[in-house]
């Protein structure tokens, strides 16, 4: 039997280690058995996959777009979770704002996330570049309160919130799950409103290089996308993960944040 | 006006705790009223638990408690087992009866039509075993009629002292089911004396009589010992003397002495901390059959439908526990 798979994943919440014991006891019997190694930010588990220490990363986006770039496009993505291809970022502004959309912002201050986070920062940036607002015609709150964690934390993303709340900036750039974390405008009625969404694309992956066969990668994807939803046992995880199932990557979703980076010139490394 | 901030709080502190782990959030200024159902829709959307609102904060569990009757033996999920209290008069006056019977006690009978209802409803409603108890119910002219009620319902035990087997009684015994039914005799010492000194003189003679004749008419017989808590070192020699009678080692049963009735000792059993057993009485439905003369135990007065009455002590039961768990997280966290 070969040794087990090892699998990096950033600490950005104390769950992580239920959920990896959970992944972990998952696999154990399975034909591709696997432990994990935690990281406390994805500069640190991306140059332990590049050095072999690991043998795959649980990458947020950014992670994956700077691996590939220090892979010069060598490394591949195995699987994702099925809200990782529907990821969105959501404008919100203070409801009864007047803003319907990305052009209104010019001349208004929008608070953005922290800025190696791709939901609530880099791409926010990209969606009023592409709406052709140009730099300068909107002034940027950032608030750099997770950095290294690419804002899984979602700490800068409420900190953008309450900036909206506060009157210190006219609207707010965020991640759709932490949206969904404050129950959309749902709870806080008269509060916040959502304004202009953005066209999905994809978030987290499990990157591998090349040095990892085929032969060992195979039967632990085979496995990781045969847990259940409906299975009791599998159920809690999943739902600490943010998932329903495992899917195949969808790597098209990666398009807007390669140019992002390159537009921004974002670096490869932290 | 409702401080929208708080959910803004919530996600940010629940997401700083471990699953299962509970958190305080202040719920700052404004109407706490307004505050709280905000909160507690926002637990309910997000699949987080409010456990209290107190002191200008909001206590929540990161993520559902799970069911607090998960890891329960089958055999101890309430509804599983159905006490009935035939009676509470009794021809003896144990110094440590929990239901304070006596010859003096109100008999208090259920009756046949009550005992057949409940056999019947016992059976839709997923119990799996009854168990007749008293005062004595050998008392009882019509005991052989309320038994076969039972027996022809589900498997069942019947309590007596044992001293009864003879006459017009003895043929009663006799008309009784000997597969579906057990009989569960009391005997608290292997010698007469522990036993009198708490059930009277020449009581222990007679139980053991009792024990022969039941087991000779062909009866599986299980006994059942009340042990006060500075007699454990009677235990073996007890057990030795129970094997001489031929009863199976699964069949010797120890009780504690509870400090309910007219017991001036014992293990106190509050219901918080007591797995309950749904027990009937004339009077209504009790938590637990060692409480069923206890009116801080009694759950209903209203016997049927005895379906709503298990799943009233179900709700209690699983509302003690969750409070017992969430007690439990609370402590480390002050």
């Amino acid at each position: 039997m070969s040794a087990p798979l090892i699998v990096g994943s950033v600490a950005y919440t104390p769950n992580v280690v239920t959920i990896w014991e959970g992944i972990r006891d998952y696999f154990a019997g399975s034909p591709a058995e696997m432990d994990f190694v935690l990281f406390s930010n994805y500069g640190r588990q991306v140059d332990a996959l590049l050095q072999g220490t690991i043998d795959l990363a649980w990458n947020t986006n950014l992670a994956w777009v700077r691996t590939v770039a220090q892979t010069k496009g060598a490394c591949r993505a195995l699987a994702m979770r099925d809200t990782d291809t529907v990821f969105r970022t959501m404008f919100v502004a203070r409801a009864g704002s007047g803003l319907g959309g990305l052009e209104d912002l010019t001349g208004r201050r929008l608070a953005l996330g922290s800025r190696d986070s791709a939901q609530a920062a880099i791409l926010p940036v990209h969606f009023l570049t592409r709406a052709g607002l140009t730099p300068g015609e909107v002034d940027f709150l950032r608030i750099d309160s997770d950095v290294g964690k690419h804002g899984d934390t979602g700490r800068s993303e409420l900190d953008a919130l309450r900036a909206v709340l506060d009157d210190r900036a006219d609207a707010a750039a965020i991640g759709i799950n932490t949206w969904e974390a404050i129950g959309r405008d749902e709870l806080m009625p008269g509060a916040l409103e959502l304004f202009w969404e953005s066209p999905v694309y994809s978030h987290c992956n499990f990157t591998a290089l090349p040095a990892l066969s085929e032969e060992r990668a195979t039967p632990w994807v085979e496995h990781l996308l045969g847990m259940d939803w409906d299975n009791p046992a599998h159920r809690p995880i999943l739902e600490m993960e943010g998932l329903r199932r495992w899917v195949v990557p969808r790597l098209e979703g990666y398009a807007s944040l390669f140019e992002a980076v390159r537009e921004q010139q974002i670096g490869s490394r932290w | 006006m409702v401080n929208h901030a708080i959910i803004l709080d919530l996600v940010e502190r629940t997401a700083a705790v471990a699953d299962g782990a509970t958190v305080a959030v202040p719920l700052g200024p404004g109407d706490p009223s307004p505050l709280a159902e905000t909160v507690a829709a926002w637990c309910a959307r997000t699949g987080n638990e409010l456990l209290a609102v107190r002191d200008g904060g909001a206590v929540i569990r990161r993520g559902r408690a799970p069911d607090p009757l998960v890891g329960l033996a089958p055999g101890q999920m309430p509804g599983t087992r159905l006490w009935m209290y035939t009676n509470f008069d009794c021809n003896l006056a144990c110094d440590y009866c929990c239901a304070r019977s006596s010859p003096q006690t109100a008999r208090r009978a259920l009756g046949i039509d009550r005992v057949r209802r409940l056999a019947g409803e016992a059976v839709q409603a997923g119990v799996s075993e009854l168990l007749l108890t008293g005062g004595e119910p050998f008392l009882l002219p019509d005991l052989d009629d309320l038994v076969a009620a039972c027996t022809n319902a589900l498997p069942t035990t019947l309590l007596t002292n044992g001293m009864l087997f003879r006459g017009n009684r003895l043929e009663r015994l006799r008309r009784m089911d000997r597969n579906t039914l057990v009989l569960q005799i009391s005997l608290d010492s292997a010698t007469p004396d522990d036993h009198d000194s708490h059930r009277g003189t020449g009581s222990w003679q007679r139980a053991v009589a009792g024990i022969r004749i039941a087991q000779d008419e062909g009866f599986r017989v299980r006994v059942a010992a009340t042990l006060p808590a500075g007699q454990a070192h009677e235990l073996q020699p007890f057990h030795a003397f129970l094997d001489s009678l031929g009863i199976a080692p699964a069949d010797q049963v120890i009780r504690a002495l509870a400090h309910r009735g007219k017991a001036t000792a014992g293990l106190e059993l509050a219901i918080e901390a007591l797995i309950p057993e749904v027990t009937v009485t004339a009077d209504g439905v009790y938590w637990h059959p060692v409480s069923a003369d206890d009116t801080d135990q009694l759950i209903t007065s209203e016997i049927f439908p005895l379906a709503e009455a298990i799943a009233e002590v179900r709700r209690r039961f699983s509302d003690y526990r969750a409070r017992a768990n969430a007690a439990a997280q609370w402590f480390p966290c002050a």
